[in-house]
């Protein structure tokens, strides 16, 4: 394990690339984790081939879909999208989420000033 | 919920195409790593450093690959088709096992199927009516006189029909033949007289058309008929325009008002071409309508919905309670009794069905045992390769799965060849199925019978599957392994081995038992002489018209005349007329009184099989006349009344004095109050079925006692076919309107007689063969397995001085253990298995000892033939190659 990078959780990871789908449009699978790592600052330390189960979950939930397409170098790439059940899903989960670590991080500062 | 069902699709959709999608997932982890190399490059990363650091960045990519297949599966589904695709394999592989196998279970399942069909059709399946479960047959017995299971009179039926509380409807019918012409040529039509509640009744509804009305029913109403659309399609080609026409029957006009569809039937026989015609309307038991005499009309009742069958039967107590008091002289001693129609139409041949059912069950058992015994020795030569499964991690589950995966495939492939020779099967059976057994139109493959397949395809895997399974899955590592490809077997598995072999021994036994006793009572049916000479014996039916032929007068006349032609043709002088002729057709049975002698009991009547006959008769059919005299052309109509009884009837009524003398009175024909004198005791005939016994009989002369028409007995050596063309142009001469019908050579009406048992005889043969040769096998398969095994042990026994005498003996001996438990095992069965078997027996006691002496030889025998070519083999083990072997 690097030492200052954090390590993620599954689900936090499918929430992300659908965030990222949602926000940039259409993405291939490097894209999306070139991505995560920009937007996290590197802080994220993610093996690519994650980034590839979780968008089999995504696609087996009807969450995104996948086609292929060119990529912005022309290389042959397969790109996903968000579906509309998939954005209404964000929806759901990032207000979860938003609430959950609300919660959580106000949990941790009652707990650091006790 | 609408997610998961696209991840379940999406699986599965991967599971059926593997492949693509993985294809797909290479192609793009393909385009990462290129998207990820342009990026470094652009960065000033070397191109072969890039390509390398894209791939360290995207992680081990067989793992990756193997996880996205895992997780694009159905996994269990996946280790389905994996153990299936590997089962198959190993079935391919091992060719002379897999094919023995299938085979087996294919002829045990077709078997099973193809009498499961003639079951479902002629004694499960619901009868095609409306609410079947509430038609009941009713019927009247006395009991002091077993006289069970007759029909009524109709003056009884009405009242029957009028005071009942239970029945929404009851319906008399009696069937036979009338002549149809105007048609073509005159042809003799199938005819069920009914009463006019009778569609009703059975909720029939016409084609087209109407049903009888209650109107039909009554005294003097105009004549109408409804046709059968067989019948309809058939000598009337389909005549749109049949409603209104009139047809002629018996040389009666009857109006057609209706066409009953194919579908309805009764009887429920194969034969569908037939009519329906009011029961007053008919030229012959129209007559007897007024008569309260008589049990001749077959009742049928629909139970009111809510009443049961007890309440009913309460209701019947009553009424015949009340009928004994109205009229005694008819009605005494007599009540009545219902049995649900499905019952009844089936009641002969319902239990014979059973029995072969059972039996080619035991077949299939038997098949299963030996197939389980394949399967264990099987997993005992792939005991090596499941231990090296279970040593690379495979669960236990994991491996008895596997193996009964196989065992399903297995399954599915004999159940699947099953159906193929159960089609084949059902074909050739409905067409040896006796033609008198009912709702035989019926048997086919339908999806009951596909169901009981599939069912029992499934039941069979399991019964041969479970037990191999476990033990192949039980796995000792450490003795497998260490072994070094010798493949010992444990103890429980031996055991299960010979379980199962002598079980094989125990149901072959059954089963040879009771088809033994079948068979010899078959031949001992086949082998009673009928008390006449049926060689050379030729028997034709004219039957006259009522309503053209009406007078005693016009039927003798026609007889004479008849007889004076035929006798006058060359080779047809031993010609006679009787009715009815033994065997061949039913027997009319009479009660009588002997003049002088009081009845028995208030309760009981004597009575006897009646034949009407010319003089010539006993010459004929070559029965003895044992005393007295037969008749003469001197018994003439106006001469003294005289008859001739049988020997049994003499035995039964005269035990201590001559019958010759004695005079009897009939209640029928020409009068009810004649009385006969006996002139002669003529020889026993069994003139109902081979089976019964001869009953007592009398002989009229057909001139006191005349019907309207004749049944032809010819002793001729001529050719069959010239005689009965001169028969018809003869018949033609006198009346072109009269058909020649029931033409038989009486040698093959004796042996149409035996259809039912023969039947029988036949397929339980060929189960019992079946079951003869599969134990065999088995027991062959067991001892040569435990041969082989054992040819180390044996080399050894062989160098320490054992002779080969004593090691054929051994094995010898071992097959004769076999044999003996499963003679222990099975001869109780065999026992339970004679008495269900015991009503279907003639002439053979159900214990019969020859039969039983000679099933147990034959057995032993096949047992000794299966463990003697092993002993021979164990016989010529070489101690040094044996000993150097494996």
């Amino acid at each position: 394990m690097h030492r200052g990078k954090l390590d993620i959780l599954q689900g936090t990871l499918d929430l992300m690339v659908l965030q990222i789908l949602d926000t940039m449009g259409p993405m291939h699978g490097y894209g999306l984790a070139r991505r995560l790592e920009q937007v996290s600052e590197d802080a994220l330390q993610i093996n690519h081939g994650t980034i590839y189960a979780s968008l089999l979950r995504l696609i087996q939930r009807g969450w995104i879909a996948g086609a292929w397409g060119t990529s912005e170098n022309g290389r042959k790439a397969k790109f996903y999208s968000l579906t509309s059940s998939g954005r209404k899903q964000l929806r759901a989960e990032a207000d979860k989420w938003e609430r959950m670590s609300a919660v959580v991080g106000r949990v941790l500062r009652t707990a650091g000033r006790g | 919920m609408l997610a998961g069902i696209r991840t379940l699709l999406s699986r599965i959709g991967l599971t059926l195409r593997p492949g693509s999608e993985d294809d797909d997932f290479e192609r793009e982890l393909r385009a990462h790593v290129q998207l990820m190399s342009d990026d470094l490059v652009r960065r000033g990363v070397a191109p072969d450093e890039a390509m390398r650091d894209a791939r360290i960045r995207l992680g081990g990519v067989t793992q990756l690959r193997e996880s996205h297949r895992e997780r694009a599966r159905l996994s269990w589904v996946g280790s389905f088709v994996q153990d299936a695709r590997y089962a198959a394999r190993t079935l391919a592989r091992s060719r002379g096992f897999s094919a023995v196998a299938i085979l087996t279970l294919a002829i045990g399942i077709g078997a099973t199927t193809a009498i499961f069909s003639v079951v479902y059709a002629v004694v499960l399946k619901p009868l095609p009516y409306p609410r079947p479960e509430q038609l009941f047959n009713v019927f009247q017995v006395q009991e002091a006189q077993q006289n069970t299971g007759t029909g009524w009179s109709y003056p009884n039926f009405a009242d029957l029909r009028d005071r009942n509380h239970v029945f929404s409807g009851v319906a008399g019918s009696q069937h036979h033949q009338l002549t149809l012409t105007g048609w073509g040529d005159p042809i003799a039509v199938n005819t069920s007289v009914v009463t006019a509640e009778f569609f009703t009744v059975f909720e029939g509804t016409p084609i087209t058309g109407r049903i009888f009305s209650t109107r039909d029913g009554e005294p003097g109403a105009p004549g109408v008929v409804i046709l059968s659309e067989a019948l309809w399609r058939g000598p009337f080609a389909a005549d749109p325009n049949i409603i209104g026409r009139a047809i002629d029957l018996d040389h009666r006009s009857f109006t057609v008002v209706g066409i009953m569809p194919e579908q309805f039937r009764f009887p429920l026989m194969r034969e569908s071409r037939q009519l329906w015609i009011p029961l007053r309307q008919d030229p012959l038991f129209g007559a007897w309508t007024e008569r309260r005499g008589g049990h001749w009309l077959q009742v049928t009742g629909r139970l009111r919905p809510g009443v049961t069958p007890a309440q009913a039967q309460a209701d019947l107590d009553a009424m015949a309670a009340r009928a004994q008091r109205e009229f005694p002289a008819e009605n005494a001693g007599w009540t009545a009794r219902m049995l649900p129609l499905q019952r009844m139409i089936v009641f002969d041949v319902r239990s014979a069905l059973l029995v072969l059912l059972a039996a080619v069950c035991v077949v299939l058992l038997i098949g299963c045992a030996n197939i389980a015994n394949l399967l264990l020795t099987r997993a005992t030569t792939r005991s090596r390769e499941m231990a090296v499964r279970a040593a690379l991690g495979a669960s236990r589950w994991r491996l008895a799965r596997q193996m009964f995966t196989e065992t399903v495939v297995l399954g599915a492939l004999g159940g699947a060849a099953g159906l193929a020779i159960a089609y084949l099967g059902v074909g050739a059976l409905s067409s040896l199925v006796p033609p008198n057994v009912p709702r035989v139109h019926d048997i086919r493959i339908d999806p009951a019978v596909l169901s009981f397949a599939v069912a029992l395809s499934a039941a069979a895997t399991l019964a041969f599957g479970v037990a191999p399974s476990l033990f192949a899955s039980n796995v000792d590592l450490q003795t497998r392994l260490r072994e070094d490809g010798r493949s010992g077997e444990s103890a429980g598995r031996r055991r299960a081995r010979n379980a199962l072999a002598a079980a094989e021994v125990a149901l072959a036994l059954v089963l040879l038992t009771a088809g033994g006793l079948v068979l010899r009572s078959f031949a001992k049916l086949t082998s009673v002489n009928p008390g006449f000479d049926a060689e050379h014996l030729l028997k034709a039916e004219i039957s006259l018209p009522r309503f053209e032929y009406s007078t005693p007068e016009q039927w003798r006349g026609f007889t004479r005349d008849l007889l004076n032609r035929l006798h006058a043709e060359p080779g047809l002088q031993n010609t006679a007329v009787t009715i009815p002729a033994p065997i061949a057709d039913g027997a009319i049975n009479l009660s009588f009184e002997i003049m002088g002698t009081p009845a028995p009991s208030a309760n009981a009547s004597r009575a006897a099989n009646y034949v009407s006959i010319t003089p010539e008769y006993f010459t004929v059919m070559g029965i003895p006349l044992v005393a007295g005299r037969a008749f003469d052309a001197h018994d003439a109509a106006d001469s003294t009344p005289v008859c001739v009884i049988s020997e049994a009837l003499a035995r039964m009524y005269f035990p201590d004095r001559t019958p010759i003398g004695q005079r009897l009175r009939f209640g029928f024909p020409p009068g009810p109050d004649v009385t006969r004198e006996i002139i002669g005791v003529a020889g026993d005939v069994h003139d109902v079925l081979l089976e019964k016994p001869p009953g007592a009989m009398m002989y009229v002369p057909f001139w006191q006692a005349p019907f309207p028409g004749a049944v032809l007995v010819v002793r001729t050596t001529l050719d069959p076919g010239a005689v009965v063309a001169t028969i018809r142009r003869d018949v033609a001469a006198m009346n072109p309107n009269l058909p020649v019908t029931d033409v038989g050579l009486m040698p093959d009406l004796i042996t149409a007689s035996l259809a039912q048992p023969r039947f029988r005889a036949f397929l339980m043969s060929v189960f019992g063969i079946m079951a003869l040769g599969l134990a065999t096998i088995g027991i062959f398969g067991v001892i040569s397995y435990s041969v082989s095994r054992r040819t180390h042990e044996i080399g050894v026994r062989v160098a320490l001085g054992a002779s080969r005498g004593q090691i054929f003996r051994m094995v010898l001996g071992e097959t004769a253990m076999l044999t003996a438990a499963g003679f222990a095992l099975g001869v109780p069965f065999a026992m339970f298995a004679t008495r269900l078997v015991g009503h279907l027996l003639f002439g053979v006691s159900d214990h019969d000892p020859l039969t039983l002496v000679a099933v147990a030889f034959t057995l032993a025998a096949a047992a000794a033939l299966a463990g003697y070519l092993p002993a021979r083999r164990a016989m010529r083990v070489l101690p040094m190659v044996a000993l150097r072997h494996e």
